[in-house]
């Protein structure tokens, strides 16, 4: 068998196994090992001696000790209290118009999501401020959830994002100026949010209750309680771009402002701290054995030639660039229904990225990186939030158990809905997403 | 035997975590530190300060040498420290909808051969990370700042590299007995992201 072939076998195998349960990364490693193996015609030897160095390799990647240091800063900033600031904030602003609670915790997300790098992290930690209030301002269970489960969304679309970091990675691309592209869009996802909950309100005026207006010296005294996460905020992205430092020591510099915040509001004790240490050690594991697999099957996939193979092949059928870019936009909207999102762009993007970077869509390769990258983590982000599987619905539904987990599923429908306009404007006007970046 | 393995787990993903706590600090103190030193390098300091400017950089104000080889070396440890902790709960992410039609019986036996599968993978790893030692070693090669031998680096991770292949085999275990005795013996719970 040709590597060609091989590499094209590897696929079916591969999901054939993710379906039955492997654990994703596993299932790369044993194809990429088997593929390795195969292609070099049934000799161990390169494959052990590659798995030598391979694995400290990776995990020692500068360029990954991000990803560590983006979870530990998340961990940090959920004990800091500047999720309670930021919602007392947004309610104090927002609270008093229909819906404006949920609208709050929308805003709250946003905020919480520019110190965050994580969409189930900021979805988690925000319901456990905005839950309550939702409650007692008598908006229905299936409508606060669902509100939280797409506002968490907002941790990963609003830079820092782990995702984003990952993508930079394996399309060798600035990571600086992938936030950067990233900020107009996740302001937009808010927008979005928000227009999405008055037109819920709108159509079901009996899910939400209304709540008293606040003076506005009050709202302005709130709003200065956030003081902290603007200030990080600013540092590590504006630093980043900056270039005063490289993204991981922005990433430290991050760990650290929100340890600080942490330990200055209180909360800090050993066994918090232990416990945020605990989290942050599963995640990264999780995380590095699937970037550990992805890199020995995406390694094998490059041998074999299948990338190459399928850029020119596509290119070939003369499809028009746009129908090409939907198809694989319409490809994620499903798969991300069934995958996490970090396995989905490990597994997808080194086939994708060729096709997509092959064809002329009338912008130089860099932007037209930075643009596929946006829109793949917003397609995939989509993901989380789509029943049946979506991740963020069982992580709020699972805090709120008086609200059955239907009709959180009924009521994200219109922010899934919100997500496709917003995917679909990305896609028509290209400078929303490009305009803030320098030519 | 289980709280043996827990404990086990818990202690190295912690030390693993202080580790990179100290990183964190390590990164942020040379960052602190070469912004100072350049800031005094500036026209206003080299000119009109000059005394203090030059006491300060004298102290060894600046960048700390070697910091991005002690980041590296230092996470790869974490990380390896982190597996058994992600092992223990099975935080590894997996797609869960297709097998769940089928009877808990059979996800059980079909989550024991995985964890065997897995648990065989790891120590193949963890045995060539020992081969890269030492390779390490014997050619006694050095990094490039702080010149200490690479393989003390290897020599960490492959240490929290064992823990974890420790873990796995009891994993593996616990998971046969989940599968033939039908019942719970390892928490169950998903690793977010």
């Amino acid at each position: 068998m040709s590597s060609l072939e091989l590499g094209f076998w590897s696929f079916p195998i591969l999901l054939l196994m993710v379906f039955l349960r492997a654990p994703i990364g596993l299932a790369m490693l044993l194809c990429g090992f088997g593929g390795w193996y195969m292609a070099m015609g049934g000799n161990p030897v390169p494959l052990l001696a590659k798995l030598k160095s391979e694995t400290y390799t990776t995990f020692s990647s500068y360029s990954l000790t991000i990803i560590p240091l983006f979870l530990l800063m998340g961990q940090f900033a959920t004990l800091s209290g500047m999720s309670q600031a930021l919602f007392r904030a947004a309610e104090s602003f927002l609270g008093h118009r229909r819906g404006g609670v949920a609208m709050s915790a929308v805003g709250a997300c946003a905020g919480f999501g520019a110190i965050c790098g994580s969409s189930l992290a900021t979805a988690a930690t925000m319901s456990k401020v905005a839950l309550p209030e939702l409650k007692r301002y008598g908006y229905s269970g299936g409508f606060s959830t669902a509100t939280l489960a797409a506002g968490g969304t907002l941790g990963i679309l609003i830079p820092p994002s782990v995702i984003l970091v990952i993508y930079a990675i394996l399309t060798e691309q600035n990571i600086a100026k992938l936030f950067l592209a990233a900020f107009i869009p996740g302001i937009l996802a808010a927008l979005g949010y928000i227009l999405t909950i008055s037109l819920y309100v709108r159509l079901n005026p009996d899910t939400a209750g209304t709540r008293p207006r606040v003076p506005m010296g009050e709202r302005f005294r709130a709003l200065a309680e956030c003081w902290p996460v603007l200030t990080i905020f600013l540092i590590v992205v504006g630093g980043i771009y900056a270039g005063w430092f490289t993204p991981t020591e922005g990433a430290a510099i991050g760990a650290a402002g929100t340890g600080l915040a942490a330990l200055l509001s209180g909360s800090l004790n050993w066994s918090v701290v232990a416990e945020s240490l605990l989290g942050t050690a599963r995640t990264t594991a999780m995380i590095f054995f699937i970037v550990l697999g992805a890199g020995f099957y995406n390694g094998f996939l490059a041998l074999s030639g299948v990338p190459q193979f399928m850029a020119e092949w596509v290119v070939a059928q003369g499809f028009s660039p746009i129908f090409v870019l939907c198809v694989i936009l319409g490809f994620y909207l499903i798969f991300g229904c069934l995958m996490d999102s970090l396995s989905m762009i490990l597994l997808t993007v080194p086939i994708f990225f060729p096709v997509i970077t092959a064809m002329d869509f009338g912008m130089s390769t860099e932007h037209l990186a930075i643009w596929f990258g946006i829109l793949v983590l917003i397609v995939v982000e989509v993901g989380l939030i789509t029943p049946p599987v979506g991740m963020n619905l069982f992580i709020i539904n699972s805090m709120d158990p008086e609200t059955p987990i239907t009709q959180t599923y009924r009521a994200v429908m219109y922010f899934v809905g919100s997500d496709i306009v917003r995917v679909i404007l990305l896609v028509a006007f290209p400078a929303i997403t490009l305009f803030l970046l320098p030519d | 035997m289980h709280r043996l393995i827990r404990t086990l787990a818990h202690l190295t993903a912690l030390a693993g975590g202080v580790v990179l706590l100290a990183l964190i600090v390590l990164t942020t103190l040379s960052i602190v530190g070469r912004s100072i030193n350049k800031l005094l390098h500036h026209d206003f300091f080299d000119t009109t300060l000059t005394g203090f400017s030059q006491w300060v950089l004298d102290l060894g104000v600046g960048e700390i040498n070697g910091s991005y080889e002690l980041l590296e070396a230092g996470v790869a440890f974490a990380i390896f420290s982190f597996l058994p902790i992600c092992q223990f709960y099975g935080s590894h992410a997996t797609v869960d909808i297709f097998t769940s039609f089928l009877s808990n019986r059979t996800n059980r036996w079909i989550a024991a051969f995985w964890e065997i599968v897995l648990a065989a993978v790891l120590i193949l790893i963890v045995l060539q990370l020992y081969g890269g030692m030492e390779r390490y070693i014997r050619n006694g090669q050095t990094t490039l700042f702080l010149q200490f031998p690479i393989w003390w680096s290897y020599a960490a991770s492959f240490a929290a590299g064992v823990v974890a292949c420790i873990t796995a085999v009891y994993c593996a275990g616990a998971r046969l007995v989940e599968a033939a005795r039908s019942r719970r013996v390892l928490p169950s719970e998903h690793g977010e992201h």
